[in-house]
């Protein structure tokens, strides 16, 4: 078992709040929980050790899928409900209650958030932070301060160790 | 009784007096008021709430701002630091948005005071040095001041006549600093509209800067044709002494090139430069198309990397974009600096008033690290003879060597992969992984991380063992660096009346599918050569390129398979497929200037005092999208923000989100995306294009296609509709993969459709949207929610409407 929760340091802090350093274990059941969850990925996601992850916790947990960047060419041959969207642009949206969402069923009320550069998630998360009630969960291998709830920093290979027991546990 | 005017007057009776008035206060302005100049528009010399009303809560409404916060806290004044939050009120109580928008505004009245004071300093030196009566001469064109026109209402044809209009930027100014101050402004939405202003007393700055040198020291004239110059470290010749200018503001620059050409030092020398200087001074006397001597050593991440190779024996500092650690850095490698701008002194000691012998003996035995020099013919002389006097000194001491490859597995060996470096660097390159595999031997995975590095060295600053990591990262890619050599064109200014007439209609109608400015600085996300990547997509698709600053230079900097750069591979005209290099930082004047040129001559508005007007036309008729790849400091936001206040869309890099404001509309709100018919003032829907007037791309692939689709405007006419519908679907399907989900919204008849994919398209709307198809006639019957009509005038204006 790999503690995703030892090492949350920052190089530089985006104030006084702080996410809560999550297992992957806690992770799962967060999601499990989540009422209209949304799986956000960015183009790191394209590592094919990623990508094949993402489309297990996509499916074991029955997820939509943003897929921001250049990401979808990923997903398009998978079982999955994949859907092209802007990063920032849902960002914006993700603050907004008539936003019908990528399905037309609605907002979201938990994102998970995998595979982008810290400072760019960190941003775009300062936005649902601050003016909305998202939850925002990040399971890539950095600490994102700005998330509700965050993996801690990870090397890359104990970060695939720690999606392989989330998704055991979902 | 006559007032009295600027000129020189005899007084009659009295022998030899003369008298000459330079400035009256105010009667510049007075006169530009008073002359008869044809039509002006409502807003002539505007101030902090002339287009709030009229033209910036419309865009606002439509593009709403998007916040995302760099901090929690406030520590603007004293009653702080104040946590705000969840969008909670300070102590004095301004909230998180009001906060933020006040940050984003700041950092636009800065770029916005930069250009300014660019502009000024240029403007008094060339008055100073040539007059007033210096004709505006910038090529073939009647209309030769496009913002100044636009925001003033005058149209100066020499230097002397350009005062009012700078002297409205730094009045305006004044008044937008003002409302920084706690307790002053705290609406979020006002933030917005006054830093949408400040974007629009920007570009007058910038082109008061770029028009000046143009028409005062000699610059291509709206050349197509401007030569090439060559570019990149590798065409620096090691054995040659070597000057290095880096920075903005090319005044200075000038008296160097006039000692090394009276001098007969030209071919003994190299002159190099990074940043804008290095644009301009590939610009300097090139009106006649000379063979340009000069070389563009890169773009602003190549600061610390071009003086850790050695090489420069002196360098020179102007203003803007210069690193904060020069002198530190030079020093270590024995380069003197001087200081040439008073806007960065670096602490060191002036010498305006020592002889030239005495200074150049002080820097030449280390006596002090660099010094101060603001008299132009001192700083012209000390810096090329010390050139010429440091570059033995240097080589003797084996300054100008870079390191062995010992002493590299050396540096390399220290690691002790503790991991810092990767948590430093602000673009997360993985240099842990690097290293690990340069102590086994395999240096390419260090090699690989040179494009991608910025030259911070926040990485050195965090790493224990004190290892120089970009020197380690330069020493394993010299191979690479020696093979840094490229073309640029040098930059040609304006775009000319003639072209904007041949060009005009396409680009209405949207068979030019559009206008791609790839502008700003070198803080790129993931590679420098993505804003090559885009340059070239897009010209292979008849798109207008145009660039400036930076991203003109790594747009030069990479060659296909036959060696060939994309200057020397498509024309520099302003054409559909040309390549066009408008200049330096300030030349984005003319960017923006070329779409009002639009507006003035091809669409026949009024220009004078009439910004709402020509902005409308623009956000509504003509296809345009800047990207500023890289945009780190605070001038890009405000080029940003001029270019959105006219109704041009930007695309950013991801690190720009720490601007902190996006402007993006809700493309599933059909109520925002309604325009009025000018005919009649009826509303009409028109599809969710631009969908943003400022946002950020996470790649350089997703950032294409987002692109080509923010070109789309309603007024395109079905071709035009058609090849940008063609370009976008391709590169969203390239890139992205796939189909846009979104792409029938744009749809008003058949003949939108693109043609190779008609008939397939075609059975998509009738089995996914349920369009009715008469398909024997091969017709749309029913579906589309917006109506295509040739003669439409789109406007967000109610006041233009006939019927209003």
């Amino acid at each position: 078992m790999v503690d995703t929760t030892k090492n949350t340091k920052l190089f530089t802090s985006y104030g006084v709040t702080t996410s809560k350093a999550i297992n992957p274990d806690m992770a799962a059941k967060m999601i499990k929980k989540a009422k209209r969850p949304l799986l956000v990925v960015g183009s790191g996601v394209l590592r094919p050790e990623i990508l094949e992850r993402a489309v297990k916790i996509a499916q074991k947990a029955n997820l939509p899928i943003a897929a921001t960047g250049h990401s979808l060419q990923g997903f398009l041959d998978k079982d999955v409900d994949a859907k092209y969207i802007n990063v920032h642009q849902l960002g914006f949206y993700l603050t907004q209650d008539d936003w019908p969402g990528l399905d037309g069923n609605g907002n979201y009320d938990t994102v998970i958030t995998l595979e982008f550069k810290k400072y760019y998630i960190n941003q775009v998360l300062s936005g649902t932070k601050n003016f909305s009630n998202v939850k925002a969960i990040s399971i890539g291998r950095d600490y994102i301060q700005n998330a509700t709830m965050s993996f801690g920093n990870i090397s890359r290979e104990d970060h695939y160790v720690a999606l392989d027991e989330l998704i055991d546990n979902l | 009784m006559s007032k009295l005017t600027t000129g020189s007057f005899s007084i009659e009776d009295l022998k030899d007096v003369q008298i000459t008035i330079n400035t009256i206060v105010g009667a510049a302005k007075e006169a530009a008021e008073e002359e008869e100049l044809g039509p002006m528009g409502p807003s002539p010399f505007p101030g902090l709430a002339t287009y709030r009303d009229d033209w910036n809560l419309k865009l606002l409404d439509r593009y709403e701002p998007v916040i995302t916060p760099m901090c929690d806290q406030c520590c603007y004044c004293t009653y702080g630091p104040c946590d705000l939050s969840n969008n909670k009120r300070g102590a004095c109580g301004i909230d998180m948005k009001g906060h933020n928008g006040r940050e984003f505004f700041l950092r636009v009245i800065t770029g916005t005071a930069c250009h300014a004071a660019h502009g000024r300093h240029l403007l008094d030196h060339l008055l100073e040095t040539f007059g007033e009566d210096v004709p505006l001469n910038l090529g073939q064109s009647d209309v030769l001041t496009p913002n100044i026109t636009i925001t003033t209402g005058t149209r100066p044809t020499t230097l002397g006549e350009i005062k009012p209009a700078m002297e409205h930027a730094e009045e305006q100014l004044t008044q937008l600093l003002a409302t920084v101050h706690a307790g002053q402004e705290s609406a979020e939405i006002d933030y917005d509209s006054k830093a949408l202003f400040s974007g629009s007393l920007d570009h007058v700055g910038m082109e008061i800067s770029d028009i000046v040198q143009i028409a005062a020291l000699d610059f291509p004239k709206a050349d197509p044709e401007a030569p090439l110059c060559e570019m990149g470290i590798g065409t620096l010749d090691k054995e040659k002494p070597f000057l290095c200018v880096i920075g903005h503001n090319v005044a200075g620059v000038t008296y160097m090139m006039d000692y090394m050409e009276e001098n007969d030092l030209v071919d003994k020398m190299e002159l190099g430069g990074l940043c804008c200087t290095a644009i301009d001074l590939t610009r300097y006397k090139e009106a006649d198309r000379r063979p340009p001597y000069a070389k563009v050593v890169g773009s602003m991440s190549k600061e610390l990397k071009i003086i850790r190779s050695g090489m420069p024996d002196v360098i020179v500092t102007d203003e803007q974009c210069v690193r904060a650690d020069i002198v530190y850095e030079a020093q270590k490698l024995k380069i003197p600096v001087i200081a040439s701008n008073a806007k960065i002194m670096y602490g060191l000691p002036n010498r305006d008033n020592e002889p030239v012998d005495q200074t150049i003996e002080e820097l030449k035995s280390g006596a002090i690290p660099g010094c101060v020099i603001l008299d132009y013919e001192k700083l012209g002389e000390v810096s090329v003879r010390l050139t010429h006097e440091m570059h033995p000194i240097r080589e003797a001491a084996g300054l100008r060597d870079v390191a062995t490859d010992e002493q590299l597995k050396e540096w390399v060996d220290k690691c002790a992969d503790c991991g810092a470096c990767y948590l430093a660097c602000p673009i997360e390159l993985d240099i842990p992984e690097a290293m690990k595999h340069a102590k086994e031997g395999d240096f390419t995975y260090l090699e690989d991380l040179h494009d991608a590095c910025i030259g911070c060295r926040r990485c050195e600053q965090v790493c224990k063992k004190e290892i120089p990591i970009l020197s380690v990262i330069d020493k394993a890619s010299q191979k690479i660096i020696a093979e840094e050599k490229g073309w640029m064109r040098a930059g040609r200014g304006q775009v000319s009346d003639a072209e904007i007439r041949s060009e005009g209609l396409n680009l209405v109608m949207g068979t030019t599918p559009g206008i791609i400015a790839i502008i700003g600085c070198p803080n790129y996300s993931d590679c420098a050569k993505g804003v090559y990547y885009i340059a070239e997509e897009f010209l292979k698709r008849n798109y207008i390129v145009v660039g400036t600053g930076c991203g003109s230079m790594d747009m030069g900097m990479y060659k296909d398979e036959n060696g060939e750069t994309l200057y020397e591979k498509y024309p520099g005209g302003f054409v559909s497929g040309g390549l066009v290099n408008i200049g330096s930082c300030v030349s984005n004047a003319h960017i923006t200037g070329a779409a009002q040129k639009v507006a003035g001559i091809f669409g026949g508005r009024t220009m004078d005092g009439n910004l709402a007007e020509i902005a409308d036309y623009v956000l509504n008729r003509v296809g345009a999208c800047g990207l500023a790849w890289g945009a780190f400091s605070q001038k890009a936001s405000s080029i940003g923000t001029g270019c959105n206040v006219y109704g041009i869309p930007a695309v950013l890099g991801a690190h720009s989100s720490k601007y902190r404001r996006a402007l993006i509309a809700k493309d599933y709100d059909e109520s925002k995306w309604k325009v009025y018919d000018a005919r009649n003032g009826e509303e009409m829907p028109i599809p969710p294009a631009p969908e943003f007037l400022l946002t950020t791309a996470e790649t350089w692939q997703e950032a294409l296609p987002m692109m080509a689709k923010a070109c789309i405007r309603p007024s395109d006419n079905n071709l035009g509709r058609s090849i940008k519908l063609a370009h976008w679907m391709e590169l969203h399907e390239k890139y992205i993969g796939g189909i846009p989900d979104d792409w029938w919204k744009f749809i008003r008849n058949e003949a939108d459709i693109p043609l190779t994919k008609r008939a397939d398209l075609m059975k998509r709307l009738e089995a996914e949207r349920g369009w009715e198809i008469d398909w024997k006639r091969k017709k749309i019957i029913s579906g589309p929610k917006i109506k295509f009509d040739v003669s439409a005038q789109p406007t967000n204006l109610k006041r233009l409407c006939k019927e209003a």
